[in-house]
């Protein structure tokens, strides 16, 4: 399928580089006004509305939200791996790809109007993306040992054999598995083992951003721990920036250092990974992280969010989530309130509880309920 | 909340036991090998309470559950139904299906998609002797106990009509209408959003405290089975390695694997718990000699290769299946499960 497809713009005129950033940018990706489609004409369906996200070097960005909210159209958008019904529809993402000349300044390249050469520069070898399912994402009919070489031919082509060979074993022994692995197929592996692989050939190339959707989801909790933990030592040595989306709060509280929570295709609140834990300002963080029963403290009962999930080709009018809130006002049902900025704390919401960027605290019987001391010892 | 004194045991398994005899890719010859999937597996399920089984993928709590719903003929180990023991090799009988009812893990793939919600509702109702003028009534009856009201509005409606947790609702209501004393929950709730899970635990729990029902909730979930339970057993390579009431194998657990598991759930309120790094590279394999932990475990001794240990009493109405705790009692079967207890999930309010 052509690309053309995807080059559908909205009015904005866009540049290739920016040239209102510092020399040497901590920035490294630069999403604004962001918007996917799926289909065009009267049956389509938003599934990214209006995003805004930015990420600087080294950090960890959190993405979580529920099946449908878009979540992961988002990053498959802005990385260009989605292909027709989806159309994007208007937006930036600039895209830090380092000084073109010693010493210069940073460039800038917007992925969305950028063509296919200068993607194929790009993906990989500065942006990877970790799949949910590793198993659908290896080639199986080709050992693991092939996969990496075929990496290595397509865009490190001086290097030898040898060295090719010598880098997969290097990057095997990463992520802590044994280089008699490579004479292995994809089905021959464990879960985790495969998601293990798909770590290290995200790595292959050094990229200074990895994007992992749902890399744990299907795994055992003892093996998603062990796989985060090398994660956090692999990101202290080679200092990667990464996305991480998933559906865990929970588990984002502990990882990343900036949590976006996204409903219906929109971001409804963005905030650091304990603020966000200890001070939800939305209604719907607030009920997503009541949603996971707490491991210690009384057992008392969660009321979890009513209602379901809503479908995205009969969205709510004004705030999507005001049919399932328990503090929904008359304006939620007709006006749809905007992602402001906080006063204070440097994070936003887009809750009319919050209207002109005052930090109202949420009321206190929507507060989270702190578990008791903790109970017991392990 | 069950009432202890009125608490019925609904269907006990006893030393059940279900070893796969397969062949590898290549060897035709020789002893097939045998998997240990399920191995000497004994609980007890009471009318008001929910008991959970927690496992890893392959730890065989799903194969658990379908001998219990007997889809799956055990290699040994006997089934009693109300204190009463079953015919060994006796076929499923159709009274024994409408006792115990199986709700599965995905409900889109459980559900007929060519037919209607009704249609999928009507056919255990007509196999189980409901006439055909009562069908609808009957259908719409059990929607309403989950919660799905108005029925009309979901019995004309296709699966693929509803949302996810909807549709386990709905296979709820289907395993309901044939009114069963025992509902086994095959990881009801890992397929559904996040927002819509506790719905879903907080329906089964109202099942178990209004009418009384005995249910297996079977997760690999630890915090959701600490919500829902009042006995929560562990599973590993196919058998239980620690066996609790109440809360207590989260809230201090002894065996190493337990407490593996739980160091090892993302835990927000406490982020920088960092789980102890279990031997790497074969963490799906297990022993085949001694304790099948022992090949992971961190607090290994000579003792557990060689030799499996049986379970322990380390508490009141709880059970460790390690030899750390050689120098407590054995527990029995019904030391492991007592018929009255003076404590459990109480603290819920």
């Amino acid at each position: 399928m052509s690309t053309d497809a995807l080059r559908m713009r909205g009015t904005k005129d866009l540049v290739d580089t920016a040239t209102n950033v510092p020399a040497r940018s901590e920035r490294i990706l630069q999403i604004d006004d962001f918007c996917v489609d799926y289909g065009v004409g009267e049956g389509s369906v938003r599934a990214v509305d209006d995003v805004e996200l930015h990420l600087d070097r080294s950090k960890v960005l959190g993405i979580a939200g529920e099946s449908g909210s878009g979540k992961s159209t988002l990053v498959y958008a802005f990385t260009r791996l989605l292909r027709a019904p989806a159309v994007i529809t208007g937006g930036t993402a600039l895209f830090n790809v380092g000084p073109s000349e010693e010493g210069g300044p940073d460039e800038f390249i917007d992925l969305i109007t950028a063509d296919e050469a200068t993607l194929r520069r790009v993906r990989w070898q500065q942006v990877s993306v970790v799949l949910q399912s590793a198993l659908n994402a290896l080639n199986p009919v080709v050992r693991v040992g092939t996969i990496f070489e075929q990496v290595f031919k397509a865009h490190r082509q001086e290097m030898s054999r040898a060295q090719r060979r010598a880098r997969a074993v290097e990057l095997l022994a990463l992520v802590g598995l044994n280089e008699d692995r490579l004479q292995r197929y994809a089905h021959e592996l464990s879960g985790g083992q495969r998601q293990r692989v798909m770590i290290a050939l995200a790595l292959a190339l050094d990229p200074q951003l990895v994007i992992m959707d749902e890399p744990t989801t299907a795994l055992d909790v003892v093996t998603q721990r062990e796989i985060l933990n090398e994660l956090t030592e692999l990101r202290a040595r080679f200092g990667f920036a990464m996305i991480f989306i998933t559906h865990d709060l929970s588990l984002l509280v502990e990882l990343a250092d900036e949590i976006v929570v996204m409903y219906a295709g929109r971001i409804v609140e963005r905030a650091g990974g304990r603020s966000l834990y200890h001070s939800p300002r939305h209604p719907y963080t607030l009920g997503l992280l009541n949603s996971f029963p707490p491991m210690h403290g009384d057992r008392h009962e969660l009321a979890g969010i009513p209602g379901a999930p809503p479908d995205l080709s009969r969205l709510p009018s004004g705030c999507a989530f005001h049919q399932r809130c328990p503090y929904a006002m008359k304006r939620c049902a007709t006006e749809r309130p905007p992602l402001v900025n906080l006063a204070k704390g440097g994070r936003s919401v887009a809750c009319w509880l919050h209207e002109g960027g005052e930090d109202v605290v949420v009321p206190v019987e929507l507060r989270r309920r702190e578990p008791s001391a903790k109970a017991g010892a392990s | 909340m069950s009432n202890i004194d009125t608490a019925v045991s609904e269907l006990q398994a006893k030393h059940l036991t279900k070893h796969f005899k397969i062949r590898e890719p290549g060897h035709v010859l020789g002893a097939p090998k045998v998997v240990r999937a399920v191995d000497d597996v004994s609980l007890e399920l009471r009318a008001g309470e929910v008991t959970a089984v927690v496992g890893e993928s392959g730890s065989g709590k799903s194969v658990l559950a379908r001998l219990l719903a007997r889809i799956v003929v055990p290699t040994s180990g006997e089934l009693l139904v109300r204190g009463t023991p079953l015919a060994a090799k006796a076929r499923r009988s159709l009274a024994y299906a409408s006792d115990v009812q199986l709700v599965l893990q995905d409900p889109f793939g459980s559900m007929n998609p060519v037919h209607k919600i009704s249609h999928n509702l009507f056919r255990p109702l007509s196999i189980h002797g409901a006439s055909k003028d009562e069908l609808r009534d009957l259908a719409g009856a059990a929607l309403q106990r989950v919660s799905l009201d108005p029925p009309e509005r979901y019995l004309d409606r296709f699966p693929y009509e509803l949302s996810g947790g909807q549709l386990q609702r709905v296979s709820i209501a289907r395993a309901l209408c044939v009114k069963p004393k025992v509902l086994l929950a095959d990881e009801p709730i890992s397929m559904l959003d996040v927002s819509v899970r506790l719905g879903v635990l907080n329906l089964l729990r109202g099942l178990c405290d209004n009418e009384h029902l005995a249910i297996l909730y079977i997760t690999h979930d630890i915090a959701s089975a600490r919500y829902l339970a009042e006995e929560i057993i562990v599973m590993y390579a196919g058998q239980v390695v620690e066996h609790s009431r109440g809360t207590a194998l989260v809230d201090a657990p002894t065996h190493p694997y337990t407490q593996l598991l739980i160091s090892s759930v993302p835990d927000a309120s406490n982020p920088i718990s960092a789980a102890p790094d279990a031997e790497r590279h074969n963490s799906s394999s297990f022993a085949q000699q001694g304790c099948r932990f022992s090949t992971r475990c961190t607090s290994v001794m000579d003792i557990c290769r060689t030799q499996e240990p049986p379970s322990f009493v380390v508490g009141e109405s709880h059970t460790s299946k390690c030899w750390l705790y050689r120098d407590r009692p054995e527990a029995s079967v019904e030391l492991a499960i007592p018929k009255r207890r003076g404590e459990g999930a109480k603290g819920r309010k």
